[in-house]
């Protein structure tokens, strides 16, 4: 049985429609990426889901539970970490976490999350003088201390340098199989293709796609991508002539071919035969970047075209 | 969006252990950031303790209708330390959490956002009452006279309070942004200081401008408080003056303020 439970959300501000007959649910101990552009709806969805907005379409269950209701049992089931909200400067970490602990019915022990978010050594220090990745793990543990059903994690890296952005993701994994589920806001493909079990993407206030990250980087028909230097210079007119190759461009010593699954062997094997090596080779995967963007791209492409035939 | 009104609704199924942890934690806050606390504080106190501790100043002024510098100030210093603790102090800190999205976290647990209003409002009064007993029993002890009637300088204390800490949520409602609502809040504190006779003492106000001080809160609240200290009971007009303000700031306090 889904622990989240989205049917038709609707949000308008004015005449502006900010989330669009959105539907999906989330099974209990899923890692849930909502993904999409700055802009798209993504924050105002989720903070209708955890009622702090109120929608005005469509309905919502959180744990059999309906947001709107705001009740006690309501914020004991979810735990919320919000995009930019900070704590006083003079609130030391073990202080934030024993305060938020005394107002659930059945907590965490701070003690056990200060470790498991490797926070003991920084447990008297306050929060203004935490390093960013620190704060985030702090506001993580805050969403955690209630001991939720599901917690709703908002753009949790934004702002993070890429040391801090790993400490948050392998504290995240470590939480897998806990049984706490996570629905996670974010704008970062490689966090979600490393973390999600599934991902919706959202744009315009509707979700345009929802898969797995691998299914969503796989559907696109984007090209893979081979770079390298050759050993000596050659004619790139061998490898325009390869069935598998779509594209050929040489910067400086360097060649880059695009083309189908099969360019990288296909361009090896050729080079190979004239006695050329490749040196430095890169293969680049379609990523679920590219997919994001394709997809976006695509969206935005058709509300052009839609506008035109009006 | 303002939930306040919700959870007054709610009051009954406050947790209580969360309130006593916010309190304490509030409070542990606010000695780690003294200054704000001791500069509001200091002054008034001060002020009071010198002025009742020189004789000449305790003695009866014909310009003053007869009072004494003293009895003059002393309640003006009194409101003055209230006033600036609930027009500065109070809507600075509340604004500031919620510019730094502490309500809004809070709005995110069982614990309601009010419970830290709550907490700030008891906090504010209580250093404003230390400041009020500093003012009245030190300089009573260096020679200066007690509050003749007791009673009565309290209650047109606590209504007085009542109506300005009304006031500081009601700025803390209206300005979002920190620094604005200091501004205001500090404009405010002049203007009712202007009218409790900090600069032109009430009894030399002309009589058209003490008839509109008298309908502000800090003109009753002084005006009561000079005439407790007498050992009369303070007008009905100024208590029901405190009141109304007291209602009014209040109500509209709870309908304006939001939690973003």
């Amino acid at each position: 049985m889904p622990v989240i439970e989205v049917a038709d959300l609707r949000k308008v501000y004015g005449e502006r429609t900010v989330v669009d007959g959105v539907s999906f649910s989330v099974e209990q101990g899923e890692i849930f990426g909502v993904l999409g552009p700055n802009g798209a709806g993504k924050t105002t969805m989720v903070e209708c889901i955890g009622g702090l907005r109120r929608r005005d379409g469509g309905s919502i269950r959180v744990a059999g539970m309906d947001p709107a209701d705001e009740g006690v049992a309501f914020r004991s089931a979810l735990g919320i970490q919000l995009q930019e909200s900070r704590l006083p400067d003079k609130m030391s970490v073990e202080e934030a976490l024993n305060l938020y602990a005394s107002f659930y019915p059945e907590p965490h022990d701070p003690n056990v999350l200060l470790e498991r978010l490797g926070l003991v050594e920084q447990r008297r220090t306050y929060f203004a003088k935490l390093s960013g990745g620190q704060k985030q793990r702090l506001s993580v543990a805050l969403a955690l201390i209630g001991n939720p059903r599901v917690a709703i994690l908002d753009e949790l890296t934004t702002g993070l340098d890429p040391v801090a952005r790993r400490e948050v993701w392998d504290l995240l994994e470590d939480l897998r199989g806990t049984g706490v589920t996570l629905l996670l806001v974010s704008h970062f493909m490689e966090e979600a293709e490393r973390l999600c079990d599934r991902v919706i993407v959202i744009d315009h206030g509707r979700i345009i796609a929802a898969d797995t990250p691998e299914g969503l980087a796989a559907n696109v028909a984007a090209d893979q991508r081979m770079s390298f230097s050759p050993s000596t210079s050659f004619d790139l007119g061998i490898l325009e002539a390869l069935p598998d190759v779509h594209g050929v461009t040489a910067a400086g010593e360097r060649v880059t071919v695009t083309g189908t699954d099969n360019v990288a062997s296909a361009v090896i094997i050729a080079l190979h035969e004239r006695g050329i090596s490749v040196g430095r080779l890169r293969v680049d995967q379609p990523s679920l970047d590219d997919a994001f963007v394709a997809l976006t791209r695509e969206d935005v492409g058709a509300r052009t075209e839609g506008t035109v035939a009006r | 969006m303002s939930g306040l009104a919700t959870v007054v609704r709610r009051l009954p199924q406050t947790n209580w252990t969360a309130a006593r942890a916010m309190l304490r934690s509030e409070a542990r806050l606010l000695a780690r950031n003294p200054a704000v606390v001791i500069w509001t504080a200091i002054l008034p106190v001060a002020a009071s303790i010198i002025l009742g501790a020189i004789p000449g100043v305790r003695a009866p002024s014909h310009a003053l209708g007869g009072l004494s510098f003293f009895q003059v100030y002393q309640p003006i210093l009194v409101f003055f330390a209230i006033t600036l603790l609930a027009l500065q102090a109070l809507p600075d800190v509340l604004t500031r959490y919620r510019e730094m999205g502490v309500l809004k976290r809070l709005r995110t647990t069982p614990v309601s956002p009010a419970v830290l209003l709550c907490a700030q409002l008891v906090l504010i009064f209580a250093v404003a009452v230390g400041c009020m007993l500093l003012m009245v029993i030190v300089p009573a002890l260096v020679g200066a006279s007690w509050p003749r009637n007791p009673g009565g300088f309290l209650v047109t204390y606590l209504l007085g309070a009542w109506a300005m800490l009304g006031l500081g949520m009601l700025v803390a409602s209206l300005f979002h942004n920190a620094k604005v609502a200091a501004g205001f809040g500090s404009f405010l504190f002049f203007v009712l200081q202007f009218f409790a006779g900090l600069w032109w003492q009430r009894p030399e106000m002309p009589s058209w401008l003490r008839h509109v001080s008298d309908v502000t809160p800090s003109g009753a609240a002084v005006q009561g408080l000079v005439d407790t200290s007498l050992g009369h009971w303070p007008s009905t007009l100024h208590l029901v003056v405190l009141v109304v303000w007291g209602i009014v700031t209040s109500r509209l306090a709870v309908r304006f303020f939001s939690w973003e």
